[in-house]
């Protein structure tokens, strides 16, 4: 269900931008690309804090801008988080949050102040007078919280974790993983970084040179071998799983996907808990037949559904694993060409590593 | 001619002075404040040729020797200047040698002394604050009271101390155009000048002390407020 | 221009600059002073402005290499200059008590000499004034009336010494406004701004003023005398210019120009 709809096309002397996109009216939808790549460039148009004549956006039906009207800023039913939190350094912790809040018709309100507290766990925040005061982290979660308090139809949050240091970062991402769950309009979310846009996102979207080079769902995306992502170290895939048992003598967890199943880790969590996980290229080897006495303990049947060569060494293989689940693979091109791998043959795949995620 | 030697402290005439200087002090400070703050605004966000002109021509007062400024006001407000010619026309009479008259003559004179603090002010409003703002429901207008002017307060009460102690000040404009009318436009600074002139210095020190007390008292204020002189 | 207003100036630069400055004006002032033994520097009360003018230019056919510098303006404020050591060299008041009292004081090196009688008369621009009478001031369609401030300005004086013999004073008070000496007074109806003036005769009768309105003698019989006379003041003692032009003001020459502008001693005919 695609209720966002974009076209902009905005051409400066150090900069074009030429996206015509739809996107998804639900989850997270992750603007993912380089510096320079256009992604807060775009989402700032989506704001309408870029003016672009001729423009289109239409969301959930309502056109905001087109080449003839431009909804101002103001006018349109979005929250917006930036990089930096920007609290107004004037107005206690309750104001700033309390500052759209006000200006939206009782009648529209759709969230309420405590329940935005409880989210973001500003409880303790509530009687500070002065902003300045708060750690990075926190003066983000009050940004959150004080743009979901207008009851948008649309959260734009630009790369809202950048700022802020690895332990701020850590204390934030449950956070936006609750709200994941708890909201019921899209969010677009902008970054740079790989890990954020595989904990939260559901959709990707790829931007390269004010250009957008793909958009789908997170794991079908993650696992195309002719994109950029594909080329990283850290290229691979998104397993969404269930937990199905713990194992307390040998501490681990078994989850289950359309597909197979995989030991992790012991999970904190209780059995049919949704979770995330991540499965690295360079972690998912192949054999052609059953492997015997292997310590690999997670081998999953898959048919390779492409092959891409990387120069004379290195081989990039998409597998299917079931009807839905991608699985990507790197190995030696020696290696491809010693097994005889083809497109469409069934092998057995060696995950060596799972992460869990969120 | 004879020597009189006045009574020490301040006169009827003394009193009623420095009452109209705070009279028309206070009144022009708030007419500046009307006028100066969208000058200012607009100043400090527009990309338009005429920001320089326009900034030039406020500016203008700063370096204009005052009797300049009130030469070509008397000029304008007579009956056949511009202005004079607009207020006959609305029957009003001339605004020569009248309290709005010199209200007029000091929102002119003082005005760089009002917009030039705000301008910087507003300059240093980050656009972010504004752009957040924006994504909260808030128009234009709002935006402009409910963060520019909280932010630009610093600025606000030094253009207003100025203004106001810029047009306490005033003298070479006054008495052009002012015509020493008691109560009506003999300030304190021409009182003090016609002691002087008559020779009557105890009372010129009287007056000019309590107006030196004035502008000391004016400027601990601005500077207990607002030690930098901006934040 | 924007940043004129920005954080006070720091002392220490100011103290630099100040240091500059006093030394530029020390090394004006001497220039200044060098050459007093050549020169005349002339305080004239505002009245005089054209009449003395004419005098000087007359002056210069005896000595043409005379350099002469005049200052106008009110009367009260060279006195009280000259005690603090203005450097004038000769002093032309509107008033003869301010050069007597000087003289009383030791400040000037000759006795007072009056040179005329001052006269006030009733000057409009808009009106024709040679019909009016100091009564007719009481009308309600003149709204202003500009006078010299009678604190200190002489003809000022003497127009409100007139002004209350006329029995006017209570109607015409409210409608008064007061110049500064009595150049300004006659800019203001110069201007329009007032209607009426009650200005110097010799203002009247100046060429710029005599094109652009009408005037009337106010009778010196409703005023004290304004007698005036001027002084050498002490500094210019020795100043041989300063006898040479104080003798030319009493010659035929000179009295002649005088009485064309209405400055007439007493026993002259006008």
């Amino acid at each position: 269900m695609t209720t966002v709809h974009a076209r902009f096309n905005l051409d400066y002397p150090n900069f074009a931008l030429d996206v015509d996109l739809d996107l998804p009216g639900r989850g997270i939808t992750a603007l993912f690309g380089p510096s320079g790549s256009g992604k807060t460039t775009l989402l700032r148009c989506i704001a309408g804090l870029e003016r672009v004549a001729g423009g289109l956006l239409r969301v959930h039906g309502e056109v905001w801008q087109d080449g003839t009207m431009f909804r101002p800023v103001h006018s349109r039913r979005l929250g917006y988080v930036f990089q930096e939190a920007s609290l107004f350094p004037y107005l206690s912790v309750r104001r700033n949050l309390e500052y759209g809040l006000r200006r939206v018709p009782r009648a529209e309100r759709k969230v309420q102040l405590e329940q935005v507290v409880e989210w973001l766990g500003l409880n303790k925040l509530m009687d500070r007078d002065d902003p300045s005061g708060l750690s990075g982290g926190e003066r983000q979660r009050v940004a959150i919280g004080r743009a979901l308090l207008t009851s948008p139809s649309l959260l734009l949050m630009d790369e809202p974790l950048s700022a802020l240091d690895l332990a701020s970062k850590q204390e934030i991402f449950p956070f936006l993983e609750r709200l994941h769950d708890e909201l019921d309009f899209p969010v677009f979310y902008v970054s740079h970084m790989l890990d954020e846009v595989t904990r939260l996102a559901d959709h990707l979207v790829l931007l390269e040179q004010g250009r957008v080079i793909a958009s789908g769902a997170l794991g079908e995306t993650l696992s195309r071998l002719d994109l950029p992502t594909a080329r990283q170290d850290d290229a691979g895939v998104v397993i969404e799983a269930r937990v199905a048992e713990h194992d307390e003598t040998y501490q681990l967890s078994r989850l289950d996907f359309p597909g197979g199943s995989l030991w992790v880790g012991k999970v904190p969590r209780g059995t049919g808990a949704l979770v995330r996980a991540r499965v690295l290229a360079r972690d998912v080897s192949i054999a052609i037949v059953p492997p015997q006495g292997t310590s690999i303990s997670n081998i999953l049947s898959a048919r390779i559904a492409e092959i891409r060569y990387e120069g004379r060494d290195r081989a990039s293989l998409r597998l299917a694993v079931g009807d839905r689940q991608m699985l990507m693979s790197r190995i030696t091109r020696r290696s491809c060409d010693l097994l005889g791998l083809a497109n469409d043959m069934q092998v057995f795949a060696q995950v060596k590593s799972v992460a869990l995620i969120a | 001619m004879d020597f009189s030697f006045s009574a020490a402290g301040l006169s009827a005439a003394d009193i009623s002075a420095i009452w109209l200087t705070v009279k028309l002090a206070t009144l022009a400070t708030f007419i500046l404040l009307l006028v100066g703050v969208p000058v200012a605004w607009w100043l400090a966000r527009t990309r338009s040729r005429w920001k320089g002109p326009v900034g030039a021509v406020v500016a203008l007062p700063i370096v204009l020797p005052p009797t300049v400024i009130g030469f070509y006001l008397l000029v304008a407000m007579g009956p056949d200047g511009p202005l004079g010619r607009i207020t006959q026309s609305l029957g009003l009479g001339l605004l020569s040698f009248t309290f709005a008259g010199l209200v007029i003559a000091s929102v002119f004179y003082s005005l760089p002394f009002v917009v030039q603090p705000l301008q910087n002010a507003f300059e240093n409003v980050p656009e972010r604050a504004l752009e957040t703002a924006a994504t909260l429901r808030a128009s234009a207008l709002d935006r402009f009271f409910s963060v520019v002017l909280p932010l630009s307060k610093p600025g606000l009460i030094t253009a207003s101390v100025l203004g106001f102690a810029h047009t306490v000040g005033e003298f070479g404009v006054v008495l052009m155009i002012g015509g020493n009318i008691p109560g009506q436009t003999r300030v304190a600074s021409v009182q003090i000048y016609d002691h002087v002139e008559a020779m009557e210095y105890v009372q010129a020190h009287w007056l000019s002390g309590a107006m030196l007390l004035f502008a000391f008292a004016v400027l601990v204020v601005l500077y207990t407020f607002n030690p930098n002189g901006k934040r | 221009m924007n940043r004129l207003l920005e954080a006070p100036i720091k002392i220490g630069a100011v103290k630099g600059v100040a240091a500059k400055l006093l030394a530029l004006v020390f090394l004006l002032a001497a220039g200044q002073t060098a050459r007093a033994e050549e020169k005349l520097t002339i305080a004239a009360a505002a009245d005089l402005q054209f009449a003395l003018e004419e005098i000087i230019v007359s002056f210069r056919h005896i000595d043409p290499a005379a350099r002469i510098e005049t200052i106008y303006g009110s009367s009260g404020k060279f006195s009280t200059q000259i005690r603090q050591g203005a450097p004038y060299d000769l002093y032309f008041s509107a008033d003869i008590a301010y050069p007597r009292e000087l003289e009383s004081e030791g400040y000037a090196a000759s006795k007072a000499q009056p040179y005329a009688v001052g006269r006030i008369v009733l000057w409009s621009q808009s009106r024709d004034a040679r019909a009016m009478t100091l009564a007719d001031l009481a009308d309600p369609a003149i709204h202003k009336i500009a006078i010299a401030n009678p604190r200190h300005a002489p003809y000022g004086k003497r127009a409100e010494e007139a002004l209350r013999s006329a029995g006017v004073w209570e109607k015409v008070e409210p409608k008064l406004v007061y110049g500064e000496d009595i150049a300004q007074t006659a800019q203001y109806v110069q201007s329009g701004n007032a209607q009426v003036g009650i200005l110097a005769l010799s203002l009247a009768r100046s060429p710029q003023l005599a094109k652009q309105g009408s005037y009337v003698l106010i009778s010196d019989r409703l005023h004290q005398p304004l007698l005036q006379g001027y002084i050498i003041t002490r500094r210019a003692a020795d100043n041989p210019l300063a006898q040479a032009f104080s003798r030319f003001m009493s010659g035929k020459e000179a009295r002649t120009i005088m009485a064309r502008y209405g400055f007439a001693l007493p026993g002259e005919v006008e």
